[in-house]
């Protein structure tokens, strides 16, 4: 199988960015490519598709300069056969044009596989759904994420369907183009992508942090093995690497969490909220079943990791939130540790008993949670903990999520210096450290790695196995339907 | 080594990317030129007037900056925490209290300052220069701490909008860490910096503004002439005034530019003195803006 090489370096005025020699892409062949957030796998695609502003950065790629690259007939090829998906998709779109004029702008208006395609990412019912939203501009309107995510795939597909598989240049690349989805709309869009790709044999390259999609690739398409590609973009001694990544790493990990049986929860309630609350003027009703027939309080006892589910937008942060008493419900009604809180709570009260005493919240966006100007020591500065934690304490916390061999350099590193992944291993470690009573974690996952997530399950485990209660909201539905037991799964519905 | 395009630009930026700081060099140097012409052709006492005006309005300015932020941040920390208290009748009382000084022009508002200064010093509560220079600063401070306290809100109400806060409230770490430490210290330093060096500006313009007004005298016992020596009353001085009328003298003869250099230097140095400050200040906040990325 032919590959194409690259050898990328990428340095802003201040420092090193991405410093690769081996980013290797096997060409006729869909790559995942994993890796934690912020090591530098955007970066290192947008380079080779020739999308960085040489004004910012400095680039050399395959010991060219990034003048050249960008003036190369390989280059020109990739663009003109090829496909870039961005990761946000608001900055893919135009926001003065309707959806549907920039599905069929340019080289896309070649293609007439649109509504088999809208079809497919819109299924069922919700296909008329998809021709209205196309009448729609970016803004002011705002279709939703997963929407906007859906509407860049199609434009992709429609791409892809015109692209000539002996060209080497049709490369697609798909930079987090599941994020917004959830597991159902996630694996149709697999499917059309391997559908697409049995038609054309393009190039893809499929950037994302969900490992469970190995799960469906290998099960649904198991005589693909050999074209789909698994790899991890990661540091080896402060070096970036691209490693082959074995599904059985994933799969057999997971087939023994699953094998593992339950940790037993003790009968003690922790914590009770009420089946349904009101805020915003919605109805956030709790259930025992997906399609929200079965109204149930969620109860959260010692020992027990409660998963809570919803598509995206219904409003599990927003729970959480009124859940910390960060938010003012219009109707609410929660037992705690023998104390009721409804509605009317005061805030001091929260403040005083609650916050980071008896319950803690850990954040999705480790961006927005962290002090970017703090140093990685300042981080547990401020918390109350029973006794304060020295350096030496910090380090030996630290080891527990990140890599053995800290030292004392390493605290005082501006937090915004840090990898994404390793800014959401902070953010998880500083409320780990305080060891509530009851933790909410909030899309804990986002942004790790294989590894860091193994370590980050570990740690949630020893929290239960201290009698600590747990309630996780995530899209990584196949990780925690493995390690929450059946009666703590919890579905959350938004009614009027 | 690495002469990629992106390279070679990062570089040129490094070194006029600081217009700030070459702004600030432009005015030391730009006074040291001054001081020097002065030394070399300004009588003895005129000289040791100017040096102590230049000198006694520097450090006025720079006790309204420390006065502003002082106050500025008690303020606007203050009002932030009154606006989320549960009682809504503190915060309503602060801010109408607050507008209403707001409403007052600055100018106004110092100019009641020096009438206080002239019954203190006629009743003898202050006596000393240094006194009579901390009250026109607490004055002027008094009047600018607003646009400080303003910058502080707008700073909290930011970090506000993000998870930023409610992220470290949910692990205990208190409301006054979080706002003076996290949000102030760490994140708004460059803007309260801009916005001080923005108030120094202006306590020298407003400060020279008063003590040019002031010049006629505030009543039969106190007038100018009890006042500190600064650039603005220096400035007001008859003498400096005729070296600078005399500057007229160049419409009809322009020869007369060298006599003006060497025999009119009171006026002409204060002058230069007051517009150059003020036009180098300005340079630098805009350089420290665009340096920082504030806007």
């Amino acid at each position: 199988m032919s590959s194409r090489r690259y050898d990328i370096h990428i340095a802003s005025s201040q420092r090193q960015l991405v410093d690769i020699s081996d980013f290797v892409l096997a060409e006729s062949s869909i790559t995942v490519l994993f890796g934690e957030s912020g090591i530098g796998k955007s970066l290192s695609a947008l380079a080779i598709a020739g999308l960085i502003d040489p004004d910012q950065l400095s680039v050399r790629i395959n010991d060219r300069k990034y003048d050249d690259y960008l003036r190369s007939p390989d280059l020109l090829d990739i663009r003109r056969n090829g496909f870039f998906v961005f990761q946000e998709p608001s900055s893919h779109l135009n926001p003065l044009l309707t959806l549907r004029t920039q599905l069929r702008e340019g080289s896309l208006s070649e293609s007439s596989t649109e509504k088999r395609i809208l079809g497919k990412l819109w299924p069922g019912s919700s296909t008329s759904i998809a021709q209205e939203i196309l009448d729609v501009y970016p803004k002011p309107y705002r279709p939703s994420g997963g929407e906007k995510q859906r509407i860049l795939a199609a434009m992709a597909f429609k791409k892809m369907s015109t692209a000539d598989s002996s060209n080497p240049g049709s490369l697609f690349i798909f930079d987090e183009p599941t994020g917004n989805l959830d597991n159902r709309l996630r694996n149709d869009f697999l499917d059309l992508l391997v559908e697409n790709f049995r038609l054309h044999r393009t190039t893809v390259l499929l950037i994302t942090h969900d490992y469970s999609i190995i799960s469906h690739f290998t099960i649904s398409y198991p005589d693909l093995a050999k074209r789909i590609v698994f790899k991890e973009l990661m540091l080896d001694r402060g070096k970036l690497r691209l490693r082959e990544f074995r599904p059985s790493e994933y799969l057999d990990w997971m087939a023994d969490r699953r094998s593992r049986p339950r940790l037993a929860p003790q009968t003690t309630e922790l914590l009770k909220l009420g089946q349904s609350v009101r805020v915003f003027g919605r109805r956030l009703l709790i259930t025992r079943d997906h399609a929200g027939k079965d109204p149930s309080p969620l109860i959260i006892r010692k020992g027990a990791l409660v998963y809570l589910k919803a598509s995206s937008g219904v409003g599990k942060t927003t729970l959480a939130k009124l859940m910390m008493g960060l938010l003012s419900a219009e109707r609410m009604s929660m037992q705690f540790q023998g104390m009721e809180y409804t509605e009317t709570t005061h805030r001091k009260m929260w403040s005083e008993r609650v916050w980071g005493r008896q319950m803690t919240m850990v954040f999705q966006h480790a961006d927005e949670a962290l002090n970017q100007n703090a140093s990685v020591r300042d981080v547990f500065k401020g918390l109350p903990l029973k006794t304060a934690m020295d350096d030496a304490g910090t380090i030996k916390r630290l080891s527990e999520l990140f890599e053995e061999g800290l030292d004392r350099e390493f605290l005082r590193r501006p937090v915004k210096h840090l990898s994404g992944g390793q800014k959401q291993r902070l953010n998880l470690l500083r409320s780990l450290v305080l060891d509530t009573d009851v933790l909410i974690l909030d899309e804990p996952l986002n942004g790790l790695d294989f590894a860091s997530s193994v370590k980050v399950i570990a740690n949630i485990e020893g929290k239960l196995q201290r009698g600590g209660g747990v309630l996780v909201i995530s899209h990584n539905e196949e990780i925690f339907d493995a390690l929450a037991s059946r009666e703590n799964i919890y579905y959350l519905h938004a009614t009027a | 080594m690495d002469t990629s395009p992106g390279k070679i630009r990062g570089n040129s930026w490094r070194i006029s990317g600081k217009k700030d700081i070459l702004w600030l060099l432009v005015w030391i140097g730009g006074l040291l030129v001054l001081w020097v012409w002065d030394a070399l052709f300004l009588n003895a006492p005129a000289f040791e007037k100017i040096q102590t005006a230049f000198l006694n309005s520097l450090w006025t300015g720079l006790m309204v900056v420390v006065l502003a932020l002082f106050f500025g941040w008690f303020l606007g920390v203050g009002l932030q925490t009154l606006e989320r208290s549960e009682s809504t009748i503190w915060y309503t009382l602060a801010s109408f209290a607050i507008d209403i000084i707001r409403s007052v022009p600055q100018i106004i508002l110092v100019l009641i300052g020096y009438v206080l200064l002239t019954l203190l010093l006629h009743e003898g509560v202050i006596r000393s220069t240094m006194g009579q220079l901390l009250w026109i600063a607490f004055t002027i401070a008094i009047a600018v701490a607003l646009e400080v306290a303003d910058t502080v809100r707008e700073r909290i109400n930011y970090f506000r909008t993000l998870d930023f806060v409610d992220a470290m409230l949910c692990c205990g770490i208190s409301e006054q860490r979080i706002v003076n430490v996290e949000i102030l210290w760490k994140n708004s330093r460059s803007h309260l910096l801009y916005k001080l060096i923005a108030i120094f500006g202006v306590s020298i313009f407003l400060q020279c503004s008063i003590d040019f007004i002031v010049s006629v005298g505030l009543s039969t016992d106190v007038s100018l002439s009890n006042f500190p020596m600064t650039l603005g009353s220096l400035l007001a001085n008859v003498d400096s005034k005729q070296d600078i009328l005399a500057l007229s003298n160049l419409f009809t003869d322009p020869g007369y530019l060298p006599t003006i250099v060497t025999t009119h230097l009171q006026g002409v140095s204060v002058a230069i003195c007051i517009v150059f400050t003020l036009i180098c200040v300005y340079m630098i906040a805009n350089g420290f803006v665009r340096r920082h990325k504030l806007i």
